[in-house]
C-alpha cells in the first residue's frame, strides 16, 4: 500500500532569487579554488581560500580541526554516541588532521535561536572537479543567502573535509557544536603547536577566526554533493539518501519538500537507492504481471479499486522498498546525514548526478542555476517554518521518492506475526499445568500421607523457574559472546578469519563452562513445553523491544525467528503421525540451519554471488559484525541478545531427551 | 544449603563491588527509574554544597531529603576520585547497607519460620513442621533481595533508596523479634526519610502485640474445642492457650515510648543541623510537602506525574487529596483482613506504597519483592507467576527504551513512556492481588493442617 503525500511546505516554491549572477559567482569561486587546489598548500590552502571568500561576503567564519576518530567497540558505551571526547587530542602525534571551514550568516530577521545547516563535503587530499563543483554550488547559495533580507534562521555552511570520510568530518563538527570542550590554557597552547595556527599566517584576526562559532539550534540540515557525471541519462538526476543510524529517518516533510522542488520546479529526476538485482529479476516481473492482471480484473468489477499497479512501477517500488528496509535494518547511516540524526536534527543527503561534461561551461551554468534554486527553495521552506516538523512522520519505508509506507500500515503484519507468540506461550504453560492436574487427581485417589511429598516434588506453579534458569544462563552466555569481540580486537595482526575462529571457539568454551557451572539444561529435568514457552515469551519481549528500536530489523528477524520458535519440537517427542512428524522434523532442521547467523550470512552470500567459497565467508562474518559494531548498530545487539539465544534454545528443545514426560506418562 | 547461601550472598556483594569499582560511570543516576527527586544523590550533593555555603539546603527546589543524610553522606559526595564512579564512597556504603538489609531479612525469615513451627507444633502437626523446613524462606528472601537486578541497579545508581529500604527492614525485623526500641528506630527513620512507611505502624503494632504470623485464630479454636472433647491434661491446654496469643499491650506501650524518644532525637538533630540555614518548618514543607503535593512532574515509573501534568489546575487540589487518600483507604480493610499475619500485612503495605507513592523508583519494588520471598512457602501455589516474571522483565527493558525514544530520539512522546508505567502498575497490582488472594483463600501450608484437623474432628463424630 502506498500513500501519496499530502502535506507539503510550498513556501519554498515562490519565485527563486537564485539568478545567473549567482551562477557566475559560483564559476568564479570554482576557478579560484581550482587554482588553489593545484597549489602545493593542499588542505590548508583550500580551507584558507574558502574562509577568505566567506569573509568577503561579510559572513562570520571559523575553522574546526579534527582528527580521525578511531571507531572502537565499547561494550558499555553502545548507545551513548554523544561521548564527550575531545576531537583534537592534545598530545596526538598525528600530523594529519582535517579542517572543516564553517561560514555563518546571522539572520537579519531572526533572534539567532535556530539555524539551517548546509553541508558540502570535499576531499582536501584528492581534489576532484565534481567536488569543487559542489563547493561552488554551496558557496553560491551561501552568498545568495548572506544577502537575503528575509532570512529568519541563521545559515551555517559547513564545507566538510572528507579525507577521513564524510561522516567523520560532520560528526566531529557536530560533536564540537553540541558538546563544548573547555580546554585548559596549556592544552590550548599545546594544540596550537602542532595544530593549524599557521592557517591564517600573519593575520591579525587569528584568534577570532580560530574560535569555534555557533549559531542556533539546528532546524534541518541539507547535505549536497555533485557526484560522477552520468552520460547515459537524459536529465540531471538527484539521489536522495535519508537512512540514519538504527533505522531512524528524517521527517518525511523534509523529503517531500526536496522531492517537490526538485521534480516540479527544477526538473530533476529524483531517485532513491534500489536493489539493482531486484530491478532485473525475472520472478519479480512475473509476480508484478500477475498482480497487474488481477488488479485490472478487479478494476473491471469495481472501478474504484485502483489496484492495477503498472509492472515497472511495481518492480521499481519493490526494489526501492527492499533497499529501504535493508538500510534501515542494517542500522548503519547511508551518509553524513546520519550524524545529524544523532542530535535529533532532520537531515537529508542529495547527490546530484549531472549529465554534462565538466568542461561544458554552458551546461555547467545551467546546472548550477537549477541546483542552486533547489537548495535555495529548500532553505526557504525550512526558514519559513515556525516550529519543528511534526513528529508523526518519522517511521516509514520509502517505496519511491514520493511514496512511502507508514508505520500504521507496516505495523499490522508485524503485529499479526507476533500475535500467536503469547497465545502459544500461554497454551504451553497451561498445558503443563493441566498435566499437573491429572497428577492432582492421582493424588486425590491416593493416600493423604503422600501429599506433602508430591507437593514438594511438583514445585507448585513455580515449575517454570527451572526453564527460566536455563533461559537466563543462555542469555548470560549471549551477553558474554557479544562482548568477546572487544577482547578479540585487542589481538594484534589477526586476520578476520582467525578472529572469527577465535570467537567461535571462545563462545563454545564459555557455553561449556557455563553449563558446568550452572548444571546442564537437561539434568534439572526441564519439561520441553515449559522451555518452549519460556523461549517464546523471551522472543516476544525481544522482538517487541526491537520493533521500537529498529522496526526493520525486528520485521526481518521475525520472519526467521517466529517460525523457528513455533515449529520447534523435540526430535524424540512421540504422539504424532508419520507425515506431519516428518514435515515438522524437516522444517525444524531447516530453520535450525537458517537461523544460525553465520549460516544465514553464508547462504545469503552464496545466493547473491552464486559462488561457495567457505573460507572467505567465515572471515566475512567477522567483517560484517565488525562493521555493525563500529557503527554501534542495534542490529548487532539484536543478533546476539535476541536471535542467538533463541536459536540455541530452539536447538535445546530439538535435542530434548523427553525422559521426564515419558516417565510421567508411565506414572499415570 | 548454608554454605551455598553464603556463596551466593558473597557473589552478590562481589558483583555490586565490581560494578561500583570497575563499572565506570554507567549513568544510572540520571535514569528516572532509579533515582527520584527525593533520593537522588546528585541533589544531595547540591544540597550539601548549599549548606556549606550557609544557604538553606532546601532553597531552589533541588534537595528534598533528610538533613541527617545531608550530614552523613554529604561530606562523602565532595571527594571525587578520578576515573571512578562519581559517588564511589557513597556507593560503597550502599553496598554495605544492602548487605545489612539482606541479613536482616534473613533473620526476619528465621523468626517467622520459628514462629510458624511453634504454632504448627502446638496444633500437633509435627509432620508438617518437618516437611516445611526444606525451603528456608529467610534465605530465599535475602537472596532475592541481594540478586534482584533492581536492587543492584539502585545500589550502584547513586540514590539513597537503599538506606530507606534498610530502615523499613530494621523496623520489620525489630517488630518480629519484639525489640521495641529497634522497631521504633526503624519506624521513625523510615518515616523521616520518605513519609510513606508511616502506615506501617499498623503491622508493627500488630507484630508487637500478637507476635509474628500465625494461622488464623479460628484454627486454634477448632483444634481447642476438638481437643477438649478428648481427655487431655491441663498442662497441654495452658500451653495452647499461650500460643493463641492475646493482644499484649506491654511491648506496644514500650514501642510508643521509644517512638517518642526517637522522634525527639531526630527532630532535635535536624534542627541542630538546620540551625541558621532554614528551620524545621522549611524542612517539613520541602520534604513532606514536596511528597504530598507532587510538585516535581518529571517522568518516573509511576503514574502520578503524567496525571498531574495533564490535570487542570483547578482540579489539582482535589486530585491530590484523592491520590493521597488512596493509600490511607486501603490501610484499614487490609489490617482487619490480615491481622493474624502482620508480617504479610507489612509486605502488602510496602507494595501498595511502591505502587501509589508520588515518586516511585525501582528501589521500592526491590524492597517489596525481597519481602515477598519471606512467604515463599505459602505462595508456592500462586497463579500467573510465569506471566508476572516475564512481565517484570519486559517492563524493565521497555522503560529505558521508551524513555530514549521520547527524550533523545524525539520519535516518541510522553504517552510511550507513560504506557510502560501503566503496564508496570498493572503488573504490580496483579502480583499484589494474586499474593493476597492466594495467601488468604488457599494457604497451601495449611492444607495439611486443615486436613489433619478435619480428620481429628471427624473421627470422634464418626465413632
Amino acid at each position: 500500500m502506498e500513500y501519496i503525500v499530502g502535506l507539503l511546505c510550498r513556501s519554498g516554491s515562490a519565485n527563486p532569487l537564485f539568478s545567473t549572477e549567482d551562477a557566475i559567482e559560483a564559476n568564479r569561486f570554482m576557478k579560484g579554488i581550482e587554482a588553489v587546489a593545484g597549489d602545493s598548500r593542499g588542505v590548508i590552502g583550500m580551507a584558507n581560500f574558502i574562509a577568505q571568500q566567506i569573509e568577503a561576503l561579510g559572513a562570520e567564519v571559523c575553522y574546526h580541526k579534527f582528527l580521525p576518530h578511531s571507531k572502537n567497540f565499547h561494550p558499555l558505551k553502545f548507545f551513548t554516541s554523544m561521548t564527550n571526547d575531545i576531537a583534537v587530542q592534545p598530545n596526538g602525534t598525528a600530523t594529519n588532521f582535517g579542517i572543516n571551514t564553517i561560514g555563518i550568516v546571522r539572520a537579519p530577521r531572526g533572534d539567532g535561536k535556530e539555524a539551517i545547516v548546509l553541508v558540502t563535503p570535499y576531499n582536501s587530499q584528492r581534489v576532484q572537479s565534481n567536488e569543487l563543483l559542489s563547493l561552488a554550488l554551496g558557496f553560491s547559495v551561501f552568498s545568495l543567502l548572506s544577502q537575503a533580507a528575509w532570512l529568519s534562521k541563521d545559515v551555517v555552511w559547513l564545507s566538510a573535509d572528507s579525507q577521513f570520510g564524510e561522516y567523520a568530518a560532520v560528526s566531529a563538527w557536530l560533536n564540537q557544536y553540541h558538546n563544548p570542550v573547555f580546554l585548559s590554557h596549556s592544552v590550548v597552547l599545546h594544540t596550537k603547536m602542532y595544530g593549524a595556527n599557521h592557517i591564517y599566517d600573519g593575520n591579525s584576526e587569528k584568534t577570532e577566526v580560530t574560535a569555534f562559532k555557533r549559531a542556533g539550534t539546528m532546524a534541518a540540515a541539507l547535505i549536497f554533493k555533485v557526484g560522477e557525471t552520468r552520460r547515459y541519462s537524459d536529465r540531471d538526476s538527484v539521489m536522495i539518501y535519508a537512512e540514519a543510524s538504527n533505522g531512524q529517518m528524517p521527517n518525511l516533510d523534509l523529503l517531500n519538500v526536496v522531492h517537490y522542488l526538485a521534480v516540479h520546479r527544477q526538473g530533476f529526476r529524483v531517485n532513491i537507492a534500489a536493489f539493482s538485482s531486484l530491478l532485473s529479476s525475472a520472478w519479480l516481473r512475473v509476480i508484478a504481471e500477475i498482480l497487474h492482471t488481477l488488479g485490472s480484473v478487479l478494476r473491471k468489477i469495481n472501478p474504484d479499486w485502483k489496484l492495477d499497479i503498472a509492472v515497472p512501477d511495481y518492480v521499481e517500488g519493490t526494489a526501492n522498498l527492499a533497499n529501504s528496509m535493508y538500510n534501515q535494518a542494517l542500522g548503519v547511516p547511508t551518509g553524513s546525514h546520519g550524524a545529524f540524526r544523532d542530535y535529533q536534527v532532520d537531515a537529508v543527503s542529495l547527490e546530484f548526478s549531472p549529465t554534462f561534461h565538466v568542461k561544458n561551461e554552458n551546461a555547467k551554468s545551467l546546472f548550477l542555476l537549477r541546483g542552486g534554486r533547489l537548495i535555495e527553495g529548500v532553505s526557504r521552506s525550512v526558514n519559513n517554518l515556525l516550529e519543528k516538523f511534526h513528529q508523526s512522520f518519522f517511521l516509514y519505508f520509502l517505496t519511491a521518492p514520493s511514496k512511502f509506507i507508514s508505520v500504521g500500515v507496516y505495523m499490522i503484519p508485524f503485529a499479526l506475526l507476533l500475535a500467536p507468540l503469547p497465545i502459544v506461550a500461554a497454551a504451553l504453560a497451561d498445558g503443563s499445568r493441566s498435566m499437573e492436574k491429572t497428577v492432582d487427581k492421582l493424588i486425590d485417589n491416593g493416600k493423604a500421607d503422600d501429599i506433602a511429598d508430591i507437593l514438594q516434588s511438583k514445585g507448585g506453579s513455580w515449575k517454570w523457574l527451572r526453564a527460566a534458569k536455563v533461559l537466563l544462563v543462555i542469555q548470560l552466555w549471549a551477553v558474554l559472546v557479544s562482548l568477546l569481540p572487544y577482547y578479540i580486537t585487542q589481538i594484534p595482526d589477526a586476520t578476520p578469519m582467525q578472529s572469527a575462529l577465535i570467537w567461535a571457539v571462545l563462545s563454545i568454551v564459555v557455553l561449556i563452562s557455563l553449563s558446568v557451572l550452572f548444571g546442564s539444561p537437561y539434568s534439572a529435568g526441564v519439561e520441553w513445553k515449559l522451555l518452549k514457552a519460556t523461549m517464546i515469551t523471551s522472543i516476544s519481549i525481544g522482538l517487541g523491544l526491537m520493533s521500537i528500536i529498529n522496526f526493520a530489523t525486528a520485521q526481518l528477524g521475525a520472519l526467521i525467528v517466529i517460525p523457528m520458535c513455533l515449529f520447534s519440537r523435540p526430535l524424540k517427542a512421540s504422539g504424532m503421525n508419520f507425515l506431519p512428524r516428518a514435515v515438522l522434523l524437516a522444517s525444524n532442521i531447516a530453520f535450525a540451519v537458517l537461523g544460525f547467523p553465520p549460516a544465514a550470512l553464508l547462504i545469503m552470500k552464496g545466493v547473491s554471488k552464486g559462488s561457495w567459497s567457505w573460507t572467505i565467508d567465515v572471515g566475512d562474518f567477522w567483517v560484517w559484525m565488525e562493521f555493525l559494531w563500529e557503527w554501534s548498530s542495534a542490529t548487532y545487539l539484536y543478533l546476539f541478545l535476541v536471535h542467538l539465544p533463541c536459536w540455541l534454545l530452539c536447538i535445546l528443545v530439538l535435542l530434548h531427551p523427553c525422559r521426564q514426560s515419558e516417565s510421567k506418562m508411565k506414572q499415570e | 544449603m548454608a554454605i551455598r547461601y553464603w556463596q551466593m550472598a558473597a557473589a552478590a556483594v562481589g558483583f555490586r563491588l565490581v560494578l561500583v569499582l570497575f563499572g565506570g560511570d554507567l549513568h544510572l543516576a540520571s535514569r528516572p527509574e532509579v533515582s527520584t527527586p527525593l533520593t537522588s544523590l546528585r541533589r544531595l550533593a547540591e544540597g550539601y554544597w548549599l549548606k556549606q555555603a550557609s544557604v538553606s539546603p532546601y532553597s531552589g527546589s533541588m534537595y528534598h531529603g533528610s538533613p541527617l543524610l545531608l550530614s552523613i553522606l554529604g561530606p562523602l559526595t565532595n571527594s571525587r576520585p578520578d576515573g571512578h564512579h562519581a559517588h564511589i564512597y557513597c556507593s560503597l556504603i550502599f553496598v554495605a547497607v544492602d548487605f545489612l538489609a539482606a541479613m536482616l531479612i534473613r533473620a526476619t525469615g528465621h523468626k517467622l519460620q520459628m514462629a510458624r513451627n511453634r504454632s504448627l507444633k502446638s496444633l500437633d502437626l509435627t509432620k508438617a513442621v518437618n516437611d516445611s523446613v526444606n525451603v528456608s524462606a529467610g534465605d530465599v528472601a535475602s537472596l532475592i533481595y541481594l540478586w534482584n537486578p533492581w536492587a543492584i541497579v539502585t545500589c550502584v545508581g547513586s540514590c539513597t533508596s537503599p538506606i530507606e529500604n534498610l530502615m523499613v527492614v530494621i523496623m520489620i525485623y525489630g517488630a518480629c523479634s519484639r525489640l521495641a526500641p529497634l522497631a521504633a528506630f526503624g519506624y521513625v527513620m523510615a518515616t523521616h526519610l520518605s513519609l510513606y512507611p508511616a502506615i506501617l505502624i499498623v503491622p508493627v503494632i500488630l507484630l508487637l502485640g500478637y507476635g509474628p504470623d500465625a494461622p488464623p485464630p479460628k484454627v486454634f479454636l477448632i483444634k481447642g474445642s476438638s481437643a477438649s472433647k478428648s481427655d487431655e491434661s491441663d498442662n497441654d491446654k495452658t500451653t495452647r492457650q499461650r500460643v493463641v496469643q492475646q493482644f499484649s499491650w506491654k511491648p506496644v506501650l514500650h514501642f510508643i515510648f521509644w517512638l517518642f524518644i526517637w522522634s525527639c532525637h531526630v527532630l532535635l538533630l535536624s534542627s541542630v543541623i538546620l540551625k541558621k540555614v532554614g528551620g524545621l518548618h522549611e524542612m517539613f514543607e520541602k520534604t513532606y510537602g514536596f511528597i504530598l503535593t507532587v510538585k516535581d512532574l518529571s517522568p518516573n515509573i509511576g503514574v502520578l506525574w503524567y496525571f498531574f501534568a495533564e490535570v487542570f489546575d483547578f482540579f489539582r487540589n482535589f486530585f491530590l487529596i484523592v491520590f493521597n487518600m488512596n493509600i490511607i483507604f486501603v490501610v484499614l480493610p487490609l489490617a482487619i483482613r490480615l491481622k493474624h499475619r502482620p508480617c504479610f500485612l507489612a509486605f502488602v503495605y510496602t507494595a501498595i506504597v511502591a505502587i501509589l507513592k508520588s515518586y516511585p523508583s525501582a528501589g521500592d519494588s526491590a524492597l517489596y519483592l525481597g519481602l515477598l520471598g519471606l512467604f515463599v512457602n505459602e505462595l508456592a501455589e500462586m497463579q500467573f507467576t510465569f506471566f508476572l516474571f516475564f512481565g517484570y522483565i519486559g517492563v524493565s527493558l521497555l522503560s529505558p527504551v521508551m524513555h530514549n525514544l521520547w527524550i533523545w530520539r524525539g520519535t516518541g512522546n510522553a504517552n510511550f513512556y507513560f504506557a510502560t508505567g501503566l503496564a508496570y502498575t498493572c503488573l504490580q497490582t496483579v502480583l499484589l492481588v494474586e499474593s493476597c488472594a492466594h495467601r488468604e483463600t488457599r494457604p497451601s501450608s495449611l492444607l495439611p493442617t486443615c486436613q489433619a484437623i478435619y480428620s481429628s474432628v471427624a473421627e470422634p463424630i464418626k465413632s
